[in-house]
């Protein structure tokens, strides 16, 4: 507490930090769990588990899962481009992977049911092959990729830099092939980044709205995601039912945030030496 | 294993890495690659090793040409200077890598590889430390996991870059030590790079002393020291003064006044070098350097003395007995002693 | 050439992979943005960007951006200056809580302020008494920008500045500096392009925000519809030009956006700390 007596401020910032801390964010999601609590057990669990809900839990989970299973793959495929070689284009390359951050949940929303609807540049291309993107939850899977990509390309690039060349030196002086190499050392030093990635991929995925109500159908036990359940129950005037069902998804979003977190204390204590 | 390279050329873009190296190490031998930062010796050791390509040359091992192998295929042992362990991996799995990687069918089983790990780690006297990770260890242990993990593979030739470059000045020395007295028991041949002439004089069978991409001397530490080819080889391997000379008619003139130094070399203007513990102060200043002595300081069983050279204003150091030492602002004659006599042909710094 | 790379054929295979998935999955949909907003010539992008309920949609969002983003500025300094300048027991915590906006998905971001505030809410039959209205108007539409923008800022400086140490501001001090002089001349120049890159991060968010605005707002064409709102209601029209022209220019902000960020990554050297959202 030393420094406290030297720099001035913190009182003052301390102070403002918690309060609006406070006001803008605790207070606010506090809200949820008292009301829900209001409730009882039996009305929150009629409607908060009830069959319609928790058909939307299942795709908001399950299509979060894929996409960012296809992003864990793709995702550090194009970490290891960017890192490891250069080609034509590569700084726009590397500013067009936080596209997703940078662009309206809107606009992604309606551009890819654009472009996956049967008469769209790729929905066309499909449709022969009697396969349906666009209003089915594939499309849903489609949205999350888009949305979730750059969180594991920034999450595994910075590793994957500072991995020095003279391990995989190391590795090929004992006899290693490239492939070898990949599996047993690079492989593992970037794991905890990856899963990094992937968890923040999947956690956004979940919550995920914008860019997936245009795309995805919204048929109820189909394909009606979470988040949109609470707003169609919002419309009804039911308030319990929206809180009941926004309590479920706070309490999965902190479980896997506490599941991040854990893993950026591994990844930096991997990474440390 | 022997190993032999025929002139090696290695360009970086505009700028010359190696040119025209040609050298070779006998079976068992301890090779030292010496030079200051930017000569060519790890570029040169990362050829050997086939971690890095020549643009032109050969490199055979046992006479036969490798030089188109790639390092996964030359069975070489190599140890970084900064290590490269797998983090990740224990100091088991870390040693255990090089037999784990082969292909099925020449991978030993997993109770020898056990057993090999276990030989290696009481070679390298880290027997109980199997288990620990990397991050546990200090550098002086790592750096011999580093070494026991390249012996693994039963290599042909060990390869070593700074090993103890990384290490503080104490751990250094006992390393040392150690790791010529495991060269002689595993009598495997041993080339290191490394920019402490102490290191590599104390070390070394014979010792490459290398500047700006070509080799400057190879000899033994005896010869290097005593013998230097070039002004450069003086200069590096130890402590030296520097005089401005003019050789005419095989005589020595310094300030126009003749030395009292035999003298070997063309006409010229010319470079006199000698080492500080090689000097002499006589009293006959006919024939000497004078020198104006500003300090004097103890070193070892006698004193270094520090002044200027007269009438060029350049330092030097000599070492005498006590009971030579002069006092400061005095003027003295120096005699140098095992002169070396280099013609001012290209610049030199040391 | 080194010798532990892979093949030039392997290398330039994954790249053709690497390349091909970002331009199905990223480029394709920008440009389709484009080319759906002009597919019926520039006179009909136009009307659609000039129409009064487009024009009022804009003007909506710079209002919001407007006042939410400076509020986080403020914030994300004094919390990131509390934070790294001083040592105090359960900072760790305080850091997840300012990132805790981050992980909550935006239609809950928005469902809480209608529990606080709606007519149903907490402190809602009160402001109905005193005739204040702040959900289904701007107030709960910038309430719920400022939550989901909450972490930009913050978490830009604090991986910052804590690199930066408090020597700096030490050594202004120990010269006499007040602690304003200190932030002004000292810190402020240090953490200059960080707070530059959380502002637009921060900017980004709070004009494109959609969920979380969307629950909140109420839908009125013309006073609580901010941009992305439009783009839904012209869409659900079955409007489309329109919908892709106002959401073009989204896309353009979203371009300047990473033109800005890759400028402060080249030019100034800048390196961020964590991964943004």
């Amino acid at each position: 507490m030393r420094a406290a007596k030297v720099i001035p401020g913190f009182g003052l910032t301390f102070g403002f930090t918690i309060t609006w801390l406070s006001l803008i964010v605790l207070i606010p999601l506090s809200a949820v769990f008292i009301r829900s609590a209001g409730l009882g057990l039996d009305a929150f669990i009629a409607v908060g588990l009830s069959p319609r809900a928790l058909a939307a839990y299942r795709l908001s989970f399950g299509a979060s899962l894929a996409a960012a299973l296809v992003n864990a793959v793709f995702g550090l495929l194009v970490a290891w481009i960017l890192v490891r070689y250069d080609f034509p284009g590569k700084r726009i390359v590397n500013a067009l992977v936080d596209l997703p951050f940078a662009l309206p949940t809107a606009v992604a929303g309606i551009a890819l049911t654009a472009l996956y609807a049967g008469n769209g540049w790729i929905g066309q291309l499909l449709e022969p092959y009697g396969i349906k993107i666009a209003y089915t939850p594939f499309g849903v899977v489609i949205a999350l990729i888009f949305i979730g990509l750059p969180f594991v390309v920034r999450s595994v690039e910075p590793v994957l830099a500072d991995l020095g060349h003279d391990v995989e030196e190391a590795a090929a002086s004992l006899g290693a092939g490239r492939w070898q190499t990949f599996q047993r050392v690079i492989f593992p030093a970037i794991l905890p980044a990856l899963l990094t990635g992937f968890a923040l991929a999947f956690a956004r995925g979940v919550g995920e709205y914008g860019s997936v109500i245009f795309i995805a159908g919204n048929m109820p036990f189909v394909s009606e995601i979470a988040p949109l359940l609470i707003i169609t129950q919002l419309e009804q005037y039911d308030y319990a039912g929206a809180t009941a069902i926004a309590t479920v998804m706070l309490i999965a979003s902190f479980l896997l945030l506490l599941f991040i977190n854990a893993l950026q204390v591994w990844s930096r204590r991997r990474m440390a030496s | 294993m022997s190993i032999r390279l025929e002139n090696i050329h290695k360009r970086f873009g505009a700028f010359t890495a190696l040119g025209d190296i040609s050298l070779e190490a006998r079976p068992g031998e301890f090779l030292a690659l010496l030079g200051p930062s930017g000569s060519g010796k790890t570029t040169l050791l990362r050829i050997m090793a086939g971690l890095e390509f020549p643009d032109n040359g050969r490199v055979c091992f046992d006479g036969e040409d490798v030089t188109g192998l790639t390092v996964a295929e030359r069975n070489v042992g190599f140890v970084f200077q900064h290590y490269a362990l797998f983090r990740h991996m224990t100091v088991a799995e870390n040693i255990a890598f090089g037999l784990n990687v082969r292909p099925r069918r020449q991978r030993p089983s997993r109770a020898m590889i056990a057993a090999r790990v276990q030989e290696l780690l009481d070679l390298v006297q880290l027997g109980s430390l199997g288990q620990r990770y990397p991050a546990q260890l200090s550098g002086g242990q790592r750096q011999r996991v580093a070494l026991a993990r390249a012996l693994a593979v039963d290599p042909k030739l060990l390869l070593l870059d700074e090993p103890f470059g990384a290490l503080d000045a104490r751990v250094r020395k006992d390393l040392r030590r150690w790791l010529r007295e495991l060269h002689d028991r595993v009598g495997l041949t041993s080339i290191f790079v490394t920019h402490d002439q102490e290191e590599a004089l104390e070390l070394a069978d014979r010792v490459v002393v290398m500047d700006h991409g070509v080799i400057e001397q190879v000899a033994t530490p005896l010869h290097v020291y005593n013998e230097p080819a070039s002004a450069f080889v003086f200069d590096f391997v130890g402590e030296s003064n520097r005089i401005p000379v003019q050789v005419r008619g095989g005589k020595l003139f310094y300030l126009g006044q003749p030395l009292d130094v035999p003298t070997i070399g063309a006409d010229g203007p010319s470079e006199l070098f000698f080492r500080p513990h090689d000097a002499a102060i006589v009293k006959d200043d006919a024939g000497a350097i004078p020198a104006l002595v500003v300090q004097v300081r103890p070193k070892g069983a006698g004193v270094r003395v520090e002044g200027k050279l007269i009438g060029i204003d350049r330092p030097f150091e000599i070492d005498v007995a006590l009971d030579e030492a002069p006092e400061p602002g005095r003027i003295i004659a120096l005699k140098p002693g095992h002169p070396r006599i280099f013609p001012v042909s290209r610049e030199i710094d040391g | 050439m080194t010798a532990n790379t892979e093949s030039p054929r392997a290398r330039r295979l994954l790249i053709g992979i690497g390349l091909a998935f970002l331009g199905i999955f990223l480029l394709l949909p920008l440009v389709s943005v484009f080319a759906e907003a002009l597919e019926k010539g520039f006179a009909a992008y136009f009307a659609g960007i000039a129409e009064p309920d487009a024009i009022a949609a804009i003007r909506l969002t710079l209002l919001v951006a407007a006042i939410s983003v400076p509020v986080n500025i403020v914030f994300g300094v004094a919390a990131a200056w509390a934070i790294t300048k001083f040592d105090f027991p359960g900072k760790s915590l305080l850091i997840t809580l300012i990132d805790l906006p981050f992980s909550v998905s935006p239609v809950v971001s928005g469902l809480i302020f209608v529990l606080l505030f709606g007519a149903h809410g907490w402190i809602g039959p009160w402001l109905q008494e005193h005739d204040i209205q702040i959900v289904f108007a701007v107030p709960g539409i910038v309430l719920a920008t400022i939550f989901v923008t909450f972490p930009f800022v913050a978490r830009e400086l604090i991986p910052l500045m804590t690199e930066q140490g408090r020597d700096d501001e030490e050594a202004a001090l120990s010269l006499g500096a007040s602690g304003w002089q200190t932030f002004w001349h000292v810190t402020l120049p240090n953490i200059r392009w960080g707070l530059l890159y959380g502002v637009l991060l921060c900017n980004a968010r709070a004009m494109g925000e959609f969920g979380a605005v969307s629950v909140v707002s109420g839908h009125i064409r013309g006073l609580t519809n901010t941009m992305p709102l439009h783009v839904e209601i012209l869409y659900n029209e079955y409007n489309f030009v329109a919908a892709f022209a106002v959401a073009s220019l989204l896309a353009l902000l979203a371009l300047a956006t990473l033109v800005l960020k890759s400028l402060l990554e080249w030019r100034f050297n800048y390196h961020h700390g964590g991964t943004g959202h």
